[in-house]
């Protein structure tokens, strides 16, 4: 019954599919045009240049390519074991003048960072293979995921929009359609998120033997990154199912408001005007599935988290967003006249 | 047995009522033509029993049950305008009905197509007005629909087209089916339909069989030697439901009776009395507008 909304989503999910692999194909060039860089060895030839600097290479039992860099000069020893595709393990030793006098740990995407100090000397360690958190790969699907459903957030104004006499005369109740072209479209966002993921992970398989993390905020990641595009998908829907054609000006203009609202909630109240702005802007971005969306961030030791200790609370109001705002949608959808 | 029963239906949009007290009862097996000049209500009333726009009273009833969207699977609805979906191709409309109606013949759906010489792999948008009415009447076709509701289901065709439309209904007609379709081309409604309403104003003005009202309606068409003349209790008859009188000529437009009618217009002294026959467009147009019509009906018969 559903057949429009499920072709439209098709067809949107065909144009997600082009855009990801045109981003695979630059991953490809990438990986062409830096694979002579990928190996230690260019960096282990520029040591050897320095006088005093002594590099032994060496083939481990399990096939490990290590290299051991001394430079008795600089007081600096590095020992580099290549794995080959399943990535590099690096241990430098320093003197600490020349390091940050705290222990620290950062990591970016594949790449886990470890500095330790000790004494007055520092160790870092540095891991190429490393498990990729998912919060890495959400941040990127929720992009595609709020693009696709803010194109197809409209399933039941465009029926409105001309075509009444087709879907309202198909032996079938108008709850259940609308449930069916809602379910549709949530089923192409959910599917452009993974293929989101898919493809970023295609572009890590080019350069590692990627390996993902959903453990601990990485599911939450997971969680939030999914409500969050269909809150606002519902939320869209709600608005536009009153309209006829001029439910596009709906979608092509919610989210730079939304964004701009947004911003007007932090702007410094420090006049009455100020005041006014920023408390109108608070109460209308409480309606917003936007205000609720909750973002891992880094903290004081590199590692990601949930800042935010009303993760649950916001997970919630994306969900209770998601359905009000689909019942609205098909409230108003049942009072439909052509 | 009336397969659609309409009552009292009544349809307003901001306290202007578009369909007004409007009844109708369709007998299962005809075609059945709906007239009406431009805001009339026929589409109203279309959209009404179909539950595309809610009646503000009044009862429409198929098969004595009110609608409800199992209703559908036995009721094609070709609407006035076109409704395809301008990105989908044609061939992606047949699917569409093919998976909405357990009845729809996909492959009949492309015979029809052929006939109309629509080319399936094209999209909605490409296609003409002329053959986007097709493709909607393709489809309904090809539902095996015990009813069958069509606004104006010729519009945009060609000549050879619409003939083709007409023979699809009279077929159906001949199966045992019910077609009920508005035309502004009455000369359509006189080849295909058997019965007729007529609306005006959001009310049915006229009803019946075709042959019936062609039948008994006519013009009385007298002269009179002089301006001062008398009708003698003519126009008093009930028979007579419109006199005209221009100078020394008098018009009578009478449902029965016409050659009684005539011998007693003589009898008043009338000159050169004529009986005239009215074809189904005199009838609708007597019948939205009285004094144009048999105007219009005595000048074509003068100037022949």
């Amino acid at each position: 019954m559903n057949y429009v909304e499920w072709l439209r989503v098709r067809n949107f999910l065909r144009i997600v599919v082009i855009v990801l692999a045109i981003f695979v194909g630059l991953g490809i060039i990438l990986r062409v045009s830096v694979s002579r860089y990928m190996s230690p060895d260019v960096w282990v030839h520029q040591a050897m240049m320095h006088p005093g600097v002594k590099v032994t290479h060496a083939t481990l039992p399990d096939g490990t390519q290590r290299t051991i860099i001394d430079d008795l000069a600089q007081s600096t020893h590095a020992v580099i074991d290549d794995h080959g595709y399943a990535g590099k393990h690096i241990v430098i030793t320093e003197p600490s003048s020349r390091a940050h006098h705290e222990d620290k740990q950062v990591n970016v995407g594949s790449i886990q960072v470890f500095e330790n100090h000790s004494g007055n000397m520092t160790t870092t360690v540095i891991d190429t293979n490393g498990a990729v958190p998912m919060v890495y790969y959400m941040l990127l699907a929720d992009i595609v995921a709020i693009i696709v459903a803010t194109i197809l957030a409209a399933p039941l104004a465009r029926e409105i929009d001309g075509h009444l006499e087709i879907t309202l005369t198909k032996p079938i109740t108008r709850l259940r359609y609308a449930l069916g072209a809602i379910g549709a479209d949530v089923a192409g966002i959910v599917a452009a998120s993974f293929l989101t993921v898919l493809a970023f992970y295609l572009c890590q398989l080019l350069f590692e033997s990627a390996r993902l993390d959903f453990s601990g905020l990485n599911s939450r990641a997971i969680v939030m990154g999914l409500a969050f595009p269909l809150a606002w998908y519902a939320m869209l829907c709600a608005g536009t199912t009153w309209l006829h054609r001029s439910y596009i000006w709906v979608l092509v203009f919610t989210l730079p408001i939304a964004a701009f609202v947004g911003v007007l909630t932090i702007i410094p109240t420090n006049s009455v005007v100020a005041l006014f702005v920023h408390d109108v802007a608070w109460v209308i971005s409480r309606v917003d599935p936007l205000t609720y969306v909750s973002f891992a961030q880094p903290n004081e030791h590199g590692l990601l988290t949930y800042s935010d200790s009303n993760f649950t609370l916001r997970l919630s109001m994306q969900i209770l967003f998601f359905v009000a705002y689909s019942a609205l949608a098909i409230f108003k959808w049942q009072r439909v006249e052509a | 047995m009336s397969i659609i029963t309409i009552s009292n239906l009544r349809k307003a949009y901001g306290g202007f009522p578009a369909v007004d007290g409007f009844s109708l009862e369709i007998p299962e097996g005809t075609v059945f033509g709906l007239l009406g000049p431009n805001g009339a209500g026929k589409t109203t009333t279309f959209k009404c029993m179909l539950n595309l726009a809610r009646p503000s009273g009044g009862s429409i009833l198929f098969y004595g049950k009110p609608l409800v969207p199992e209703t559908f699977e036995s009721i094609a609805y070709v609407p006035e305008r076109s409704v395809l979906y301008e990105w989908m191709t044609v061939n992606e409309h047949v699917e569409m009905t093919r998976r909405a109606f357990t009845s729809f013949d996909p492959v009949r759906a492309r015979e029809l197509l052929a006939q109309f010489n629509v080319d399936p792999r094209k999209r909605a948008r490409d296609l003409s007005k002329g053959m986007k009415t097709a493709v909607m009447v393709a489809l309904a076709f090809a539902r095996n629909v015990k009813i069958m509701i069509l606004d104006e289901p010729t519009g945009g065709l060609d000549p050879v087209n619409q003939r083709h439309v007409l023979s699809l209904m009279i077929n159906e007609a001949a199966k045992g089916n019910t077609v009920l379709f508005s035309s502004h081309q009455i000369g359509q409604v006189e080849r295909a339909a058997e019965r007729i309403a007529v609306m005006d104003s959001g009310k049915l003005i006229l009803e019946g069989l075709v042959d019936d009202l062609k039948g008994d309606r006519k013009i009385v068409e007298g002269i009179f030697p002089d301006i001062g003349f008398t009708l003698d209790g003519i126009a008093n008859d009930a028979r007579v439901a419109r006199t005209e009188r221009t100078e020394r000529i008098v018009r009578l437009l009478v449902t029965g009776g016409a050659e009684e009618i005539a011998a007693r217009l003589s009898g008043a002294g009338a000159a050169g009395v004529r009986v005239l026959d009215l074809n189904l467009e005199d009838i609708f147009l007597y019948a939205v507008s009285p004094a144009t019509a048999t105007a219009d009906v005595v000048a074509k018969e003068s100037s022949t």
